[in-house]
């Protein structure tokens, strides 16, 4: 079901969850969007390569000036996101977009705001690392400094890999993104309140959320405007605002410096006629509890806020998509609404098995005899 | 060194009658042709100034400002200043330059005093002007780490940059390729050309005391620095391998070793010289031929005894450490004995000189050095924000 799909109704969208599979439905949905609702099932993944992304994840020498590493955005005491309305950035810029969860971020199709990657993790570990308002990391730098670390050494031989390179660096930290799955949510377990209950049903009802919020991550991996208003924090902040300018500048958006909003997907599509302009990927709605504030620029703080600004119709935009109406929703139905989005918030990753134990060096031991041993 | 240019060439000819055609004329870099002039000592002209970017005081002032401003960097905290601060004869006073935060570099920093005046710049010559040579260290990995979008769109955002970039250039907006313009500018007048040498080059026949033109003596003499260090530049502008020592930093220094393995990664090494390779080649980076292992530009000798350490990987600290390495005949590495090249020059030979005559070198290099060129950092204009545009 596509929410382009000016035909859908709420019945057809109550059939898709139960007619998952069926050959009448397969031409007009995708596997993803026909698919149930979850649980989300974990992803195979080599441990100890794992490992190493893990190690990888929490190591600021992945960033040009070694000041931040991938948890500095995102926190795994945050659900891999981070409680800032805009994202931190590296030093010298500071973010314009919310920072997305990574936590079933190994089940999109598309990645970031925008969906500007629609490859694979490998690509988006990329773009993190070497974007220069993100990590800014030249990858030659970053491949010997993690050949001068005696441990990742070590732990690239015992994976089967050989000596760390900037390829597998790329590969391990996918590895470690594969293990950043949601588990025991009351929506998997069954252990959902009575509120919460009818809160899926109006969810998949009334109020219409999953012709978008589809399949186990609650998201079909596609754009979609629904007026958002903008965060004004960008455009009065030069240190955000000119991060935006070196972004749109690099993705070929034109008139950047004229422009004062997020042009979100535009940048995969690029219609001449800017109808793209203002979307942006429909978010997982797993883990939300410990991801707020909301949206791509984090403008909306609470999910009572959320459902009441779907409720209202979505936001104002000359793009919205025309299926936002009014909802009619009372507090009730909001509120069980809410309580239904809880139910999809899951066990925290926060123990070992997802957060690097100890501290990490940033400091570098000589290679010894190095006049000897080959580089 | 060779010289194409028919006037030098003529010019050189007239001059020295004691110089000789000697071995180095089939020998030197390798591609030179034709007889072996060296270009008489000279004072110091004006530097060139490139056609397609004339200078102007605006221009310069707008490229003072820039040449301290940290926001042209990777994270807003290293300017060119940083590697080239004016406290340290506009260079860096370590063997190694500091390098970008988390790295450091492989190199001596330069001094930026007379790089107006040389064809090629860097240790061997891999920018072809001061704009190229602005740019190249603003990006690079382990000096500024910038990124051309990000460095231009923090110039749209400081009002009084916008305002002089307008003056200057004639652009709605700050362009980066005008950043390294204005740099270069500014740059062409950080010039050094009133030494006591310059002046008695000049004519001013007691700018010079009695040892230091008993230096002087021995520079084209004995001690045959004229070789390579001739002309009104000191420098033929060419490559050399000298034997100059492995730093021993390489041995000690994990970031030292990251960024020495980072370079052969990066400049296109074949994977054996990767492995293998324990010192910088220098040359052979850029024209990938084996005899160029290990050679870098001669240096040129004004504003020195502002620069130390010295040579292209400071292992020198000071000029009586320099003078003596060259009466010893040069020194070994691993592009002289045979480990992986043997291009040393053989120009190169023990040269017999006594203390005192190295007293009297060093005193003549000196000489080369006027007043210290100080500079306080300009206050840097502050960011804004832009006005709210509707589309």
């Amino acid at each position: 079901m596509r929410f382009q799909n000016p035909t859908r109704t709420a019945s057809s969208i109550a059939m898709m969850a139960v007619l998952t599979g069926s050959v009448f439905l397969a031409a007009s949905v995708t596997p993803t969007q026909a698919a149930d609702f979850g649980p989300v099932q974990p992803e195979k993944f080599d441990v100890k390569k794992a490992d190493i992304g893990k190690r990888l994840f929490y190591d600021r020498r992945l960033s040009g000036d070694a000041a931040i590493s991938c948890a500095s955005c995102h926190d795994p005491e945050k659900g891999f996101a981070n409680d800032l309305p805009l994202s931190k950035a590296y030093p010298g810029s500071d973010g314009f977009r919310n920072t997305p969860t990574l936590i079933n971020t190994v089940k999109r199709d598309a990645w970031f705001h925008d969906g500007r990657i629609g490859t694979n993790l490998n690509d988006v570990t990329r773009e993190s690392i070497t974007e220069d308002w993100m990590m800014n990391m030249d990858m030659r730098i970053m491949q010997e400094r993690v050949k001068q670390d005696p441990i990742y050494v070590n732990m690239f031989k015992e994976a089967g890999w050989g000596e760390p390179s900037n390829g597998k660096i790329r590969n391990a930290i996918p590895e470690f993104l594969k293990t950043l799955t949601s588990r025991g949510a009351p929506f998997d377990t069954g252990k959902m309140s009575a509120s919460a209950k009818k809160g899926f049903e109006l969810f998949k009802g009334k109020a219409g959320c999953a012709s978008c919020h589809s399949g186990p991550i609650f998201s079909d991996s596609q754009p979609h405007n629904t007026g958002v208003p903008e965060n004004p924090d960008i455009w009065s902040d030069p240190m955000r605002h000119h991060t935006f300018v070196a972004y749109a500048m690099f993705m070929g958006v034109e008139n950047y410096m004229n422009i004062r909003r997020d042009v979100g997907a535009h940048v995969r599509t690029h219609k001449a006629d800017g109808s793209d302009i203002g979307k942006f990927m429909t978010p997982s709605l797993r883990e939300l509890k410990y991801t707020a504030p909301y949206m791509h620029n984090g403008t909306v703080k609470t999910l009572a806020d959320v459902v009441a600004f779907y409720n209202n119709g979505g936001g104002m935009d000359p793009n919205k998509d025309k299926s936002l109406k009014k909802l009619g929703l009372s507090k009730t139905e909001q509120a069980n609404l809410v309580a239904f989005l809880e139910a999809l918030t899951g066990d925290p990753l926060t123990g070992p098995a997802h957060v690097w134990a100890g501290t990490i060096s940033t400091n570098y031991e000589p290679i010894a005899n190095w006049r000897n041993v080959p580089n | 060194m060779k010289n194409a240019k028919t006037f030098n060439v003529i010019a050189a000819a007239a001059f020295m009658s004691t110089v000789s055609f000697a071995p180095s004329a089939v020998l030197a870099d390798g591609h030179a042709m034709g007889p072996d002039i060296n270009l008489p000592l000279a004072a110091l002209g004006n530097p060139p100034i490139a056609a397609d970017n004339p200078t102007s005081p605006a221009k310069v002032e707008l490229g003072k400002m820039l040449f301290f401003d940290p926001r042209v960097g990777g994270d807003a905290s290293t300017a060119c200043s940083t590697c080239h601060e004016p406290k340290q004869g506009w260079a860096f006073a370590d063997g190694f330059s500091r390098g970008y935060p988390g790295t450091v570099h492989w190199r001596n920093s330069q001094t930026i005093v007379n790089a107006a005046y040389y064809g090629k710049l860097f240790w061997v010559g891999s920018a072809s002007s001061l704009e190229k040579q602005a740019k190249s260290a603003a990006k690079g990995g382990v000096a500024g780490n910038g990124e051309d979008d990000i460095m231009e769109a923090r110039m749209a955002f400081i009002p009084e940059y916008r305002k002089r970039f307008k003056a200057v250039f004639g652009t709605e907006w700050p362009l980066i390729k005008d950043v390294w313009r204005a740099i270069a500018s500014f740059e062409q007048t950080l010039i050094q050309k009133d030494s006591p040498a310059d002046k008695y080059l000049a004519g001013d026949k007691k700018a010079l005391n009695e040892q230091q033109l008993r230096g002087m003596k021995l520079f084209q003499g004995k001690g045959n620095c004229i070789e390579c260090h001739n002309g009104a530049l000191t420098t033929d502008e060419k490559y050399y391998n000298l034997g100059v020592p492995a730093p021993e930093r390489w041995d000690e220094d994990g970031l030292a070793q990251i960024t020495f393995r980072f370079e052969q990664y990066a400049k296109g090494n074949t994977q054996e010289q990767y492995r293998k390779i324990k010192d910088d080649g220098g040359l052979y980076y850029r024209t990938k031929e084996k005899s160029d292992l290990g050679k870098f530009r001669t240096a040129p000798l004004r504003y020195l005894k502002y620069t130390a350490p010295y040579m292209h990987n400071g292992v020198f600290w000071d000029l009586r450490e320099v003078v003596e390495f060259y009466n010893a005949g040069g020194g070994t590495n691993i592009f002289t004995d045979g480990s992986m090249a043997k291009s040393k020059t053989p120009l190169l030979k023990p040269l017999g000189l006594t203390d005192a005559e190295i007293d009297d070198l060093v005193s003549f290099l000196e000489a080369y050095s006027g007043p210290e060129i100080e500079m306080s950092p300009p206050k840097l204009p502050p960011y804004a924000p832009l006005p709210m545009v509707s589309k």
